[in-house]
């Protein structure tokens, strides 16, 4: 069915899209740019003006900047919301025997209006750092989601089947390695909330004292990230090593991964060398998304065009 | 070996797209950051001379070179002054290690609140060096200062004084007032000090 190819591709790429909108409210330190929640500022639309304030608002806490940054991300997030209700209607109607899209299509939709929802308790914690991690987590678990299912949808419409009996074990090494990359992102977001919580102590440091004074985290995460990398090209080497029946797509997959890894790996190295500037930190977090959702990718990939054929 | 030609060429598409978005993502960050460094100043304190618990005089002279947040309390007051005095202390205790930031409390009943009770309620509340100050002095002058200085109401004193802080940049210019009424206000607060102290020399 090309129409749920098609929303199921468009909410991916959307999905993508808030979460880089969501880092960039993060950096930019927007998060509490719309005190309320749902509305902003008691209303649909964020206030133009400090004339539009409620009267019960104290003017000096409006910032029109940041609630119509924290707003584009409610915005991004409502449109996904569409899109995957979309989906979701169009995979009961074509996919319902078919469990393997017909699932992770709901579940996706049910992750989408929960981080909504988690989203309000996020500004009511007012960003309490666990709270603000499982936001972005619940994040990645619809990209997943949604990656998964669009290019379940393409191999089934295009009558290409992963084959159980292959004896070749390369679909597992990418699976760990999906799971190393998560844990990654997991120990990412705990080097985030431990420097956020140096700076409720020094609150006047910049951030390459707060990253001195920060503990273990930082090393974890680097040499973790090494690890990663080395992980990464040994996994992409043995799938290139497949090589003279990789299809096209595969090999795009493949470059994806190990470019995206380059990418983090030189991201990282400055965020600790020049004191996380909120770009590259946005850049760090939405690479580490794409990378799992190519990984993934890269897995199916591997199933279905390699292993099968 | 055409694909494997093809394969990295299709990734080319990506550098416009994500050339696009970092520059908008640098437009927006920055402009976050030019909003929240956009402070007008609101006035400039005048000249004024009231008298500190140790006895000696201060006088505008001390609310420049540093961050000042300023506060009208008095001492044997039940209603916001406790909410007042301990965010003062919270706000005392975060930035210790800083020269950069300093606290004044203004009595606003002088009658009862003399040298001797600021002394003692400024080390009730473990306040041990003169980064906060205590001050007093006469009604009419406070009351002054209030009106023509911070722009705030000075009626009904001193039951009805205001519960706001005050922050005053380094060149004693009112940048903003913050409610105690609710957290929103001390963190607003926190984050402009923030943004002014990154500015200081």
């Amino acid at each position: 069915m090309k129409a749920f190819r098609n929303f199921a591709f468009v909410s991916t790429v959307t999905s993508y899209l808030l979460i880089f909108t969501g880092g960039l409210v993060r950096v930019s330190g927007a998060g509490l740019g719309c005190p309320d929640w749902p509305k902003c500022f008691g209303r649909w639309l964020p206030p133009l003006g400090v004339s539009q304030l409620p009267t019960d608002v104290d003017p000096s806490t409006f910032n029109f900047a940041l609630a119509w940054i924290e707003y584009l991300n409610r915005l991004f997030g409502m449109l996904l919301g569409l899109l995957v209700v979309v989906t979701a209607i169009l995979a009961i109607i074509h996919y319902r025997r078919v469990l393997r899209i017909l699932l992770p299509t709901l579940i996706a939709a049910l992750c989408v209006a929960f981080a909504g929802w988690q989203g309000g308790k996020v500004v009511t914690s007012h960003l309490e750092p666990l709270s603000v991690s499982f936001h972005l987590i619940v994040a990645l678990a619809v990209v997943t989601l949604l990656t998964y299912v669009t290019q379940q949808a393409y191999y089934l419409d295009k009558g290409m089947m992963a084959h159980s009996g292959s004896a070749d074990r390369t679909h597992v090494w990418i699976a760990l390695l999906w799971l190393v990359t998560i844990i990654q992102i997991l120990l990412g977001t705990h080097v985030r909330a431990s420097l956020e919580k140096l700076a409720i102590t020094f609150p006047l440091d910049n951030d390459l004292a707060l990253i001195a004074k920060s503990g273990g985290a930082k090393y974890i995460h680097t040499v973790f990230g090494i690890f990663t990398a080395i992980m990464t090209f040994q996994v992409a080497h043995q799938v290139l090593r497949l090589g003279g029946r990789a299809l096209p797509l595969m090999r795009v997959a493949v470059w994806s991964v190990m470019s995206l890894m380059v990418v983090q790996l030189l991201l990282g190295t400055g965020l600790l060398v020049i004191g996380i500037p909120p770009l590259l930190q946005v850049f760090h977090l939405w690479v580490a998304a794409l990378l799992i959702g190519t990984i993934l990718y890269l897995y199916s990939a591997v199933r279905v065009e390699v292993q099968s054929s | 070996m055409t694909t494997s030609n093809s394969a990295p060429k299709k990734l080319f598409w990506t550098v416009p797209v994500i050339a696009l978005l970092a520059i908008a993502a640098a437009v927006i960050i920055n402009w976050a950051e030019t909003s929240r460094a956009q402070m007008p100043a609101l006035g400039e304190v005048p000249r004024f001379s009231l008298t500190e618990r140790n006895g000696k005089p201060v006088t505008k002279d001390d609310l420049t070179g540093h961050l000042t947040v300023v506060d009208f309390i008095f001492t044997t007051c039940r209603g916001i002054c406790p909410t007042m005095t301990a965010n003062m202390s919270e706000l005392y205790q975060l930035y210790k290690s800083s020269d950069k930031v300093h606290f004044l409390s203004i009595s606003v009943d002088p009658d009862r609140d003399s040298l001797e009770v600021l002394l003692r309620y400024a080390n009730d509340h473990g306040v041990t060096d003169n980064r906060w100050l205590f001050a007093r002095g006469a009604l009419v002058d406070v009351a002054y200062l209030m009106e023509k200085g911070f722009m705030l109401s000075a009626e009904d004193l001193p039951g009805g004084h205001p519960s706001q802080f005050i922050l005053v940049d380094n060149k004693a210019q009112i940048r903003g007032y913050y409610t105690n009424e609710d957290p929103s206000g001390l963190d607003a607060l926190k984050t402009q000090i923030r943004e002014l102290a990154r500015a200081m020399p």
